[in-house]
């Protein structure tokens, strides 16, 4: 095989070996996935540790990954550094510029820089903020809280429709009402209450949730993760991207959590307080206005498919010839089809997703008495899924906020603090 | 298809195995614009730093309004007729620095980057003023060190400061699907602790906007 051939060959399989197969990081940030919903965060963030530190296409969803482990495992330091290094490439533009848009266009989808949909976007900053919330930095929880309803706000924006805002906004109320929160504990009671009205308007059902006086009044706030958030699908034959699943019919309705302390059933089922599921990720995921990602694959699709036909009627003609207009036509035939067979071939959709996403976050604020408390989250409807949390403190100033994420594999009962936190008296961050 | 056809199908060519059938200088000329591509799009993507942060536009404050914001505050402070007079009065003035307040709209200001903001302005001070300025350590900080076991130097209780130097930084942010922009005012501010008065305050303000991408 002469060199340009062997260029030409090379080139060709190269291009669909970076389309197709998946680099070695891929797969370690695939175990860790694995290790994340069998609840073994430690190890999913040993896993994630050294990906998530380099600056590729993943940066990004491999820091929301590692954020989310480090969360659940109460590591803040880790939690906050990676969901900000992810906060700060969303936040930045022109990330893929300088060859990697073309990349993505020529070669492969998943070669420019991820930075998700909106609520994707929003999650990190939801989780940036709570990160703070928990260490009690307020100032840039509210900060991060707000960014997460501008993530959400541009895309209402962008169909030129006004009434947008208010439709995308009010899908993500636990933005509002942490925001809320963020403000009581600043001491600016004004925009608190202008936060929880607005939560109180856009989702009247939720009245527990926005109610200013029992966020007030609390010194405990649990924030649960529930269930499993939305994943890109595609369709079995040609790889196109159909949206994301599951649809939340499918699944059926969000079970009603429950809250135990020391025996006693506090909120939710059989309690005081009432609880409700203030977002559904997977009912967010639907809008269809967020699936058009897809526009680079289903463009190359259709160019090699013209191009293809192109190569195809371009033979037909050399058919029909003789001499160089034969060679000439002929030859061009089969550089169209190659490279349209290329194109179709390398049109594969993006798939990555932040597969930690929970289907919903219930955020539960209670006034417990000063002291250490055993606490249980449990969902009637749902038999086995249940943590139990012995030595959760609630303080007599000030307030205590602790992440429950509930998956099947954690379930049982834990002690409080988990290894990640720190004795009392060393400063944790 | 004709025999003649065939024989220059380059798939034609690898099923039956002939390799004399395309002459060389056909091949390339015809594939030529296709290796143009390869080459210009593995220059692209290959040769040139292209990470995640190296092409990204942040519209966030960074370095070199660190420098620009402190050495204007230091310049501004020192200028001051209040602050001068007050050093006239009563010597070195026991000042504690307080790390930076975000009031920022949708933007965030990690701990290294608040204390940075005043660190700075307070090493640039006592460059240009060792004699005027006796730094107490905030207290915050001070238990920090102590939790530590490290030598946190003496009680702040017992050092009582004079001054408080400090700053908030406020933002509008507008963000759509088009660009993100945001305009800063920076404000800084020494305040009489004891008196409950301003002793003085300065601003820096900067805009900043960055346009989106297709891929944004």
């Amino acid at each position: 095989m002469n060199t340009t051939r062997l260029i030409v060959v090379s080139f060709f399989a190269s291009c669909l070996a970076m389309g197709c197969s998946p680099t070695r990081d891929e797969r370690t940030a695939h175990k860790a996935v694995i290790d994340y919903h069998h609840g073994d965060y430690a190890r999913a963030i040993d896993r994630l540790r050294p990906v998530a530190g380099k600056p590729d296409e993943n940066f990004v969803l491999n820091n929301a990954r590692l954020g989310s482990a480090a969360l659940a495992s109460y590591d803040l330091t880790t939690a906050e550094n990676a969901f900000l290094n992810a906060y700060e490439v969303i936040n930045a533009t022109g990330t893929n510029s300088g060859g990697r848009g073309a990349a993505a266009a020529i070669i492969s989808e998943k070669m420019k820089v991820w930075k998700g949909e909106p609520f994707e976007k929003a999650m990190v900053n939801f989780y940036l903020g709570l990160v703070y919330y928990m260490g009690h930095e307020y100032d840039n929880a509210r900060a991060a809280f707000e960014n997460s309803l501008f993530k959400l706000r541009e895309y209402g924006e962008s169909r030129d429709r006004d009434d947008e805002y208010r439709a995308v906004e009010s899908d993500f109320v636990i933005g509002y009402v942490m925001l809320g929160r963020c403000y009581q504990r600043m001491g600016d009671q004004a925009n608190a209450r202008k936060s929880f009205a607005r939560a109180a308007e856009l989702r009247p059902g939720l009245t527990g949730l926005t109610n200013y006086q029992q966020h007030a009044a609390s010194n405990v706030l649990l924030v649960v993760d529930f269930g499993q958030g939305p994943r890109r699908i595609t369709a079995r034959y040609d790889s196109a991207f159909v949206g994301f699943g599951p649809h939340p019919n499918e699944i059926g309705p969000m079970p009603v959590p429950r809250v135990i302390v020391n025996q006693h059933v506090l909120a939710g089922a059989h309690g005081e307080a009432r609880i409700s599921p203030p977002i559904d990720l997977l009912a967010l995921a639907q809008e269809k206005r967020w699936q058009d990602i897809d526009t680079i694959r289903a463009v190359k699709d259709v160019v090699g498919m013209g191009m293809i036909g192109g190569g195809a009627y371009m033979a037909h003609k050399a058919s029909h010839e003789r001499g160089s207009a034969q060679r000439r036509d002929a030859t061009a035939a089969v550089a169209l089809i190659a490279a349209g067979a290329l194109l179709k071939a390398s049109s594969q959709a993006d798939t990555r997703t932040w597969e930690m996403l929970p289907r919903t976050t219930f955020l539960i604020p209670l006034r417990l008495p000063p002291g250490k408390h055993e606490i249980t989250v449990d969902f009637p409807q749902e038999p086995g899924l249940a943590q139990t949390w012995r030595g959760l403190v609630a303080p007599e100033r000030g307030e205590a906020t602790y992440y429950v994420r509930i998956q099947p594999r954690t379930s049982g009962v834990h002690e409080w603090p988990p290894t990640a936190v720190p004795p009392p008296g060393v400063a944790a961050r | 298809m004709t025999r003649e056809f065939g024989k220059h199908l380059v798939l034609g060519k690898v099923l039956h195995g002939r390799q004399e059938c395309l002459p060389h200088w056909r091949f390339s000329r015809a594939l030529s614009p296709f290796l143009a591509c390869a080459l210009l799009l593995c220059l692209l993507t290959g040769c040139q730093e292209n990470t995640a942060f190296s092409h990204g536009k942040s519209t966030a404050l960074d370095s070199v309004n660190l420098v620009e914001m402190t050495d204007d505050m230091t310049r501004k402070l020192l200028g001051n007729a209040a602050v001068q007079s007050e050093m006239a009065a009563k010597g070195r003035l026991k000042v504690v620095i307080q790390p930076v307040e975000n009031r920022m709209t949708a933007e965030v200001l990690p701990r290294g980057a608040k204390d940075a903001f005043i660190a700075r302005l307070r090493n640039k001070l006592q460059e240009a003023a060792p004699e005027k300025f006796a730094w107490v350590v905030n207290r915050d900080a001070w238990h920090a060190v102590r939790a530590l076991e490290l030598d946190a130097g003496p009680d702040p209780d017992r050092v009582q400061p004079e001054y408080s130097l400090t700053a908030r930084f406020s933002s509008i942010t507008k963000e759509s699907s088009k660009s993100r922009s945001l305009y800063y005012l920076c404000t800084y501010t020494l305040n009489d602790i004891n008196g409950g008065t301003l002793l003085w305050t300065g601003s820096y303000e900067v805009k900043k906007s960055a346009v989106k991408g297709f891929l944004d």
